[in-house]
């Protein structure tokens, strides 16, 4: 099936805009071939994008690293998957009852647990996602005698070029992203704050019937580049006297004022799928009025938006370089990620990736952020979610940049 | 009743500099008794406890890879703190203490990250760990390393006097939100419609994050109306989405935001439409939750087992367990959500007989009352054990059902 109907969270009578079943198959059917390559017996999976990954069970929103766990096994003999749900809810129908276990608190019914999955006692190589004493003491009681490896390799193999699919997952959470900046910009305004800002911005993603955003770091107040923007950690802020001001991810009660630039960051998930973009914005003298930037704003936000372009035409299939290369950086952070079921490897830049070699079918995003320049504080930072095309890059988030700081 | 934990008065507003300084003696003893040289921390939560840093709330991917990272050395006066988020450093971070971010998910960023820590802790030194990545744990080979549960566990357990200012003060916002909420309730709303007026709210209210995405879900008449479990009883908490809302229908709400690392935990049953008010057998239903919760707090105090606690419980809802099978009575709230000291898991009565209640400890208590072929009811309300009892840190009405007992 071809999307027909744009990106949408509805379903629609003919059968919907992904096809969900087909999906979930092509996932497992890479798995297991990554699997085969890697001469993995079992995965045993605690990651919640991994579990997606593999089960493709609606799973709960919640925040923060989960420690490692077994939260869902594929076995390669029997190519079946066994998942961590009390219940059924939210579990596909390929996923029958007697393939869940339940939620336990007992190390050792967790252990019996994973016992009773046919092949698990005499699996030779057991690949997992994580990794704790606790959980290594675990998998070693139910399957005495195997060697546990790092699954990560077999789980990037798959995961890492998309699907038709998942790209069209991808796109649709490309959509709520931008329908997420939309807000932002519509909620800028003097005396806005940074955390008020994150709420219109989750408010917009639960009104689509999307899930809390990926990340909160919705805004960022960058000072209107003329004086210094400070808060938090002395090592973290902008110093005075036209010192550049640092990025913040973290939202404060520092509120937007006229004149000010402001980093707006917007992402979403669809069927855990992320799409993530990030636009400079001039707030105005008034909510809705667009305001009248200077020309150092002015360019400073073109060097953004010209090397963040720079970044998405790099994305292009053989070794990364240039723009993506290890030894660039946006602020303090990568210059890219991998996105799929949520940020995923690899990781470019600030010191990492080097060697990466990007393949059609990858999604990233690219972000740049650039310093004030000389005598002048602020920054500004852009960023897009792009796929990896085998005949360029195509840049996923279409959003405009703020017209009010594009160049005279 | 005394107010007192441990001798010290619970604050309105919690110090947040005195909290990290207790936190971090209790880490240095605990380290102390388990020989421990250093305790290398992963964990959202654990991390944040060691170090007082905040960090934007994220989806676990994001989380895992751009992970803040805290090295406590035996005897050192703080934490190192690895992140990219420096701005949510406490400003009384040493310079020498706060350090650029580390990858030790990704094979490279691994080697990076041992290179960092040789420089802090000398090889051979006994590491404790909450989570080691494949990748770090094969660049960390020169090190002796166990689990931290050891050391984190027993830190964790009790709760100086700003914490539970920290908790109480998550938990209003968490209730102040739901008092905005709920009066929009009505049938044609959909849970999303009510997660996004929570989400506006507690930002605006000055969360910090977002815990869990809000749970709105709509509990069956008979537990075989509902979704199929692995025990066969009632399925809690499921994810929201579009799911419109119709008269007639009871929800379970269930919420938990961040406020200075800690977390709320908001329980409560509502009914959709606000035309109806609750019948006769909902009404028993909240009035024997009510008893429950009555019983159980008459005798919560220092000295008092988590298995007599849920005795209580059972005998006031006249023999039958009133929680869910695979949840609790009661857990613990802190930097985790749901975190020791927890009454009636499947951990066993043993494991309870052994949890004696302590000033500082925290219990989320939530009865859920069972009335097969007329639903239930379930709220949360949190206490902290006081050196003679216990303190409430939540105060929210039960609309529609009436008002508490105690």
């Amino acid at each position: 099936m071809v999307i027909t109907a744009g990106p949408g969270a509805a379903a629609l009578p003919e059968g919907g805009r992904v096809d969900f079943a087909r999906l979930r198959r092509e996932r497992r059917a890479r798995l297991l071939e990554a699997m085969g390559e890697a001469g993995l017996d079992a995965l045993v999976l605690g990651r919640p994008a991994n579990i997606t990954y593999a089960s493709g069970a609606r799973q709960l929103w919640t925040a923060g690293a989960r420690p490692f766990g077994p939260g869902a096994v594929v076995m390669a003999g029997s190519g079946e998957v066994h998942l961590l749900s009390t219940w059924d809810d939210g579990v596909p129908e390929e996923i029958s009852h007697d393939h869940l276990f339940g939620l336990s608190w007992n190390p050792g019914r967790i252990a019996a647990n994973l016992a009773a999955i046919p092949g698990m006692a005499s699996a030779a190589r057991i690949g997992t996602d994580g990794w704790s004493p606790g959980a290594g003491s675990l998998i070693t009681s139910v399957a005495a005698g195997a060697e546990v490896v790092d699954a990560g390799p077999a789980l990037a193999a798959a995961r890492g070029t998309k699907t038709g699919d998942e790209l069209a997952c991808l796109r649709t959470a490309a959509a709520a992203a931008e329908a997420g900046m939309t807000a932002l910009v519509e909620a800028l305004r003097p005396g806005v704050t940074e955390r008020q800002l994150m709420g219109v911005r989750a408010a917009a993603m639960a009104r689509l019937g999307l899930p809390t955003p990926p990340m909160e770091a919705a805004a960022c107040v960058l000072g209107s580049g003329d004086e210094a923007a400070g808060g938090g950690h002395a090592g973290a802020g902008g110093g005075a006297g036209g010192t550049p001001v640092r990025l913040r991810r973290l939202v404060s009660d520092r509120a937007a004022g006229a004149g000010d630039m402001v980093a707006l960051t917007a992402g979403a998930l669809y069927a855990g799928y992320e799409a993530t973009l990030s636009r400079t914005w001039l707030v105005g003298p008034e909510a809705g009025s667009a305001g009248s930037a200077s020309a150092g704003q002015r360019e400073m936000a073109a060097r953004a938006r010209a090397l963040c372009d720079e970044r998405v035409a790099a994305c292009r299939p053989g070794p990364v370089s240039g723009r993506l290369g290890p030894h660039e950086w946006a602020g303090s952070e990568p210059v890219a990620w991998g996105v799929g079921l949520g940020m995923e490897p690899p990781l470019l830049g600030a010191g990492l990736g080097a060697g990466t070699v990007l393949a059609a079918g990858m999604t990233l995003v690219v972000q740049a952020w650039a310093e004030g320049g000389p005598g002048g504080a602020g920054g500004a930072l852009e960023a897009d979610a792009v796929l990896v095309g085998a005949e360029g890059p195509e840049r996923l988030t279409r959003f405009a940049s703020c017209p009010a700081l594009r160049p005279n | 009743m005394a107010r007192s934990i441990n001798g010290a008065v619970l604050p309105d507003a919690p110090d947040l500099a005195r909290m990290r300084i207790e936190r971090h003696a209790r880490l240095q003893a605990q380290m102390a008794a388990a020989g421990v040289d250093a305790l290398l921390l992963l964990g959202t939560n654990p991390v944040a406890y060691a170090t007082g840093a905040e960090t934007p709330g994220a989806d676990s991917g994001r989380a895992g890879l751009m992970r803040p990272v805290a090295l406590v050395g035996a005897g050192d006066t703080q934490a190192h703190l690895f992140t990219s988020y420096p701005e949510g450093a406490p400003a009384d971070l040493a310079e020498d203490h706060l350090h650029p971010a580390l990858y030790p998910e990704l094979p490279d960023g691994a080697a990076l990250a041992a290179d960092a820590l040789a420089g802090l802790v000398p090889a051979g030194a006994r590491l404790a760990v909450d989570e080691l990545p494949h990748p770090l744990a094969a660049a960390l080979g020169y090190y002796e390393t166990t689990g931290a549960s050891g050391v984190l566990g027993p830190a964790r357990l009790v709760k100086t006097a700003d914490e539970l200012a920290c908790i109480r003060g998550a938990q209003r916002i968490n209730e102040s939100a739901m008092a905005r909420v709920q009066p929009r309730l009505r049938p044609g709303v959909r849970q999303n419609d009510l997660s996004a007026w929570f989400l506006e709210a507690i930002f605006d209210l000055g969360a910090t994050g977002n815990g869990i995405d809000p749970i709105w879900q709509v509990m069956p008449d008979c537990r075989g109306d509902g979704p199929w479990t692995t025990h066969g009883d009632v399925a809690f908490p499921t994810a929201s989405f579009d799911r419109i809302l119709r008269a007639g229908e009871v929800i379970w709400v269930d919420t938990g935001i961040d406020w200075h690392g800690y977390a709320s935990d908001f329980g409560r049953t509502w009914l959709v439409d606000p035309l109806a008010p609750p019948s006769a057998r909902q009404a028993a239903q909240f009035r024997r939750w009510d008893e429950v919760m009555a019983a159980v707090l008459s005798i919560l105090k220092p000295g008092v087992t988590a298995l007599e606690l849920g005795r209580a419980a059972i005998d006031a809802n006249g023999g039958t367990r009133p929680w869910i099978e695979h949840f609790y009575l009661a857990h613990g709230v802190g930097t985790e959500s749901a975190e020791m000291p927890m009454i009636g898991t499947d951990l066993g009565d043993a494991f309870d007989d052994r949890m004696v209640m302590q000033p500082g400890m925290v219990l989320v208590l939530e009865p859920v009352i069972w009335d097969e072929g007329a639903g239930g009811y379930r709220s949360e309300d949190i206490f902290a054990v006081t050196d003679d009892g216990w303190v409430a840190l939540s105060d929210h009405p039960y609309d529609p059902y009436g008002e508490r007992s105690w």
